[in-house]
Formats: C-alpha cells, sequence, structure tokens
C-alpha cells in the first residue's frame, strides 16, 4: 500500500512538471534569448558599416562635419551601451539600450538626408553599396525586432496562463521580458532647410 | 493597482501591434508556379522561358527562386509584404533555407529581392542591391519589363550559381521541432493517466483526496476565487475525483478518451507541381524603384 502510494506520487509529480510547463517555459525563454542575439547581430552589422560611410561621404561632404560627427558619436554611444540576457527583463537597462541605438538610427537618417545635396556622392559606386547595404541591415533591425517581440509575447503570456504559472511561481521564478519598442525618434523623416 | 496598470498598458500595446497588422491587409497570393505574374507584365513567351530556367536551376541545385509581380500594394510596406510572401511561400529547402523571390510591384513601381537565410552569403544585400539597379532598373526604365525580369534572374542564379548541390538536398535535417517534444509529454501523461487510473480505480477514496486537494489549487490560482468559495470546492473536487476514479478504474485501457495533439504541421499544397520546401527568411535582400 505504501508503495502504491509511492508510485502514484511519483507518476503524479512528473506528469504535472512534464504538463504544466516545466519543459516549455524554458524553451521559450531561449526562443527569447535567440532572437535577442539576433537582433544584436544585426545591430552590430550596422555599427560595423558606419566607418565606412563616414569615410566616404567626408569626401563628398566637406561642409557636413557636424552631422557626421554626430554620427560617430552616436555610434560610440549605442557601442558602449550593452545588456546581458538577464537584462531583457530589466526595464530601466532595456530602455537606455533602446534610447542609444535609437540616436544612431536618427543620426544616420539626418545623414542620410544630408546626403540628398549631393549629386556627385549619390553617383558614387561606393556610396551606393554602402547606402544599399545600410537598407538591407536596417530592415534585418526591423525583422529582427518583430520576431523578438513575438518571442517575448508567447513568453510573457506563458509564464501568466495557468497551470504554467505556478510551475513558474514556485520552481522557476522566469521574469517577464521587456519588448524591443520601434523607435519613433527614427521614424519621423528629419526636416533639412536649404 | 500597479499590476493593473501595467496589464492595461501590455493589452493597448498589443492593440496597437494589432491595429499595425490591420492597416496592410494586403493578402498574400496564392503560389501557382515558379512565375506568378498576377500583373501581367511578362509576355507569355518570357513566363515560360523563365519557369524553364528557373526549373532547371532548382533541379541542378535545389535552389528555389520565384517571381511575383502585383499590380499595387495598396498602402503595405514593400519590405513587409514581400517578407509575408516569402514567409508563406517558404521558398527553399527545409534546413538549407536557400529560397529567394524576386517581386515587382508594377503601379508603386517598386521592387525586391528577397533572400533566404541559406542565400545570404552569395546572394547578399549588396549583390542583390546591385542586379536591381544596374540590370533590372535600366531595363524597366524603357518599360522593357521581359527584358528586366529575365537578365535579373540570370543575374541572381549568375551569383548563386554553385552554392548548393541538388543531391544534398536528399538529406533531411533531422527536425527536432517542439511539436515531437509535445507529442512525447502527451504520450507521457496519457500512460501516466492511464497507470494512475488503473492503480486509484480500485481505490476510489485516493481519487477523492486528489480531487479534494487540486480543486482548491485550481481556484486559488487560475480563477482567483475567494476564500469561502474555495473551500466549498473541496468538497466538489472530492466527489468528481471520487467519481471519476471509479469511471476510469472500470474504463481500464479502452477509455473513449481522445488528447488531441495541437501543432500539427499542414503543407498546404498547390494545385501546380511547384511548392516550397520550407525554407526560412530573415529580411535578407534589397529593395528599389524605378
Amino acid at each position: 500500500m505504501r508503495y502504491l502510494k509511492r508510485v502514484v506520487l511519483i507518476f503524479l509529480t512528473a506528469s504535472l512538471l512534464g504538463g504544466c510547463g516545466y519543459n516549455s517555459l524554458q524553451m521559450q525563454e531561449e526562443a527569447v534569448f535567440k532572437a535577442w542575439a539576433d537582433i544584436e547581430a544585426t545591430l552590430q552589422r550596422r555599427g560595423d558599416l558606419i566607418p565606412n560611410l563616414v569615410e566616404t561621404v567626408k569626401g563628398y561632404a566637406k561642409h557636413e562635419a557636424q552631422t557626421l560627427e554626430a554620427v560617430i558619436n552616436a555610434r560610440a554611444k549605442a557601442s558602449s551601451v550593452k545588456l546581458t540576457p538577464g537584462d531583457l527583463s530589466n526595464g530601466a537597462a532595456m530602455e537606455q539600450f533602446q534610447a542609444a541605438q535609437g540616436g544612431l538610427s536618427s543620426a544616420l537618417g539626418k545623414l542620410m538626408v544630408v546626403v540628398e545635396r549631393y549629386p556627385d556622392l549619390k553617383a558614387n559606386q561606393n556610396f551606393l553599396d554602402l547606402q544599399t547595404q545600410l537598407e538591407g541591415t536596417e530592415n534585418r533591425i526591423n525583422v529582427a525586432r518583430q520576431r523578438y517581440n513575438k518571442a517575448v509575447e508567447e513568453f510573457n503570456g506563458a509564464i501568466r496562463k495557468f497551470p504554467a504559472s505556478l510551475t513558474n511561481s514556485i520552481l522557476l521564478h522566469l521574469e517577464r521580458k521587456e519588448y524591443f519598442k520601434a523607435d519613433e525618434a527614427a521614424k519621423v523623416t528629419p526636416q533639412v532647410k536649404f | 493597482m500597479e499590476a493593473r496598470r501595467r496589464r492595461i498598458l501590455c493589452l493597448l500595446f498589443f492593440l496597437a501591434i494589432l491595429a499595425a497588422s490591420e492597416a496592410m491587409a494586403l493578402d498574400v497570393p496564392k503560389l501557382t508556379g515558379r512565375v506568378n505574374d498576377y500583373a501581367a507584365m511578362l509576355s507569355p513567351a518570357t513566363r515560360q522561358q523563365l519557369e524553364t530556367v528557373l526549373a532547371d536551376f532548382e533541379g541542378q541545385e535545389s535552389t528555389q527562386l520565384a517571381v511575383l509581380t502585383i499590380p499595387s500594394l495598396e498602402g503595405a510596406v514593400l519590405e513587409e509584404f514581400s517578407l509575408q510572401v516569402a514567409e508563406s511561400w517558404r521558398l527553399g529547402q527545409k534546413g538549407r533555407d536557400n529560397g529567394a523571390l524576386l517581386l515587382i510591384v508594377k503601379n508603386d513601381r517598386k521592387l525586391r529581392i528577397e533572400v533566404g537565410y541559406g542565400l545570404e552569403g552569395k546572394l547578399t544585400d549588396l549583390t542583390s542591391g546591385r542586379i536591381i539597379r544596374d540590370t533590372i532598373k535600366t531595363h524597366f526604365r524603357k518599360g522593357d519589363f521581359d527584358q528586366g525580369v529575365s537578365e535579373g534572374v540570370s543575374a541572381m542564379i549568375a551569383a548563386l550559381r554553385g552554392e548548393f548541390q541538388a543531391e544534398q538536398a536528399a538529406a533531411p535535417s533531422t527536425s527536432s521541432s517542439s511539436g515531437g517534444d509535445s507529442g512525447g509529454l502527451i504520450g507521457f501523461v496519457v500512460i501516466a493517466f492511464f497507470f494512475l487510473a488503473r492503480l486509484v480505480g480500485r481505490h476510489p477514496w485516493i481519487g477523492g483526496t486528489i480531487g479534494a486537494i487540486f480543486a482548491p489549487i485550481i481556484g486559488l490560482f487560475l480563477l482567483n476565487l475567494g476564500n469561502m468559495t474555495n473551500f466549498m470546492l473541496i468538497p466538489a473536487g472530492f466527489i468528481a475525483g471520487f467519481l471519476a476514479s471509479l469511471l476510469f478504474g472500470n474504463m481500464r485501457f479502452s477509455s473513449g478518451w481522445s488528447i488531441g495533439s495541437s501543432g500539427g504541421f499542414s503543407s498546404g499544397g498547390s494545385a501546380s507541381d511547384f511548392s516550397g520546401g520550407g525554407g526560412d527568411f530573415g529580411g535578407g535582400g534589397s529593395s528599389g524603384d524605378w
């Protein structure tokens, strides 16, 4: 009889753990981390393009030292703010990271508008290539961000749904993750007066 | 109070996402072949020739390329729509992700080459950008869509040639999808369930006790019920558990219960002989206009 009860208990615990999201919650958190790594990779890719871009523009647009300076500073700032996976649950750290990357986006946006004034530069093959790569990278950032937000949505939902919420509050203690919001400042096309 | 406010904010955020996705309600067109000329930009001869070239290329290297022309984006964003099409058509082989899409929007005068993960090394953003800029655009500006698309596709093939061999495609990647995982779990739970039913079936009092313990727990965490209601769940759970264990004990293994496994993968096969192989896309490629 005692043996029987023990067997019942073991099976109950095992099936409850399996059925209550012990595994799936951790898989979903891992998916969030992976999606975040993709965002970081694309942001890194953008950062790597900038020195080349700045050099190319410098050759044609000598009067735009200020705009170029802003891009260089924004890049330095963006690459100095780092996040660990644990920070994904930290709203303040996340906001700081997004602000730094948003700053770089808007500085780049301004540069791309200023460039319109230099037809020679716009005809330069090297510049066109860089522009293509930059656009491609911005698109990848967008895609990576959307996928990250989707992973976060699924994870945050999962840790609040019963019975996984119970498993989480008793055993796992996983925290909800912050979204990576689209940068509002970067969306607005900067105005340039001629 | 704080938690409630956060919840409302969260909801608003989701609604915003929903509204944004609603704004671009342009449907993904049906995949009818390698060349999907919905905007009627190509001559029948060109279409036929492209189909042959693309089919040959897939036969040699397993890489799937497709062309789509549509009349208008109807306000949707080119890059988002393009990715949407690529994700729903799933061009390229599963695990190799070697698919690419050439999308042309006639009235918006925009085009994009969307590149799958596996082809990003050869058909980089830069290469696709150059194909658009130097090859396709020059012909499109003159109104010669046939020539533009043909040369564009040839340039894409030239960039990709040698990246994959068709024979390798036969080796399927070991799919460790979550579907199989959850299937195993469900199986385990079912076995545990019947084992339990058998054991408990002879002892309905144990079943009743289990019910009495779990009913208020569920009430507490899932339904946020008050103490009084929870208290009343104890006898209710006891009766339910008692009856259930009696029933399942008698039923043994010929139970009529079916536990539906979710997440079944259904590949929507199109009428034509061409369909995407399950490739993934990550926003690689390049856009342009003419």
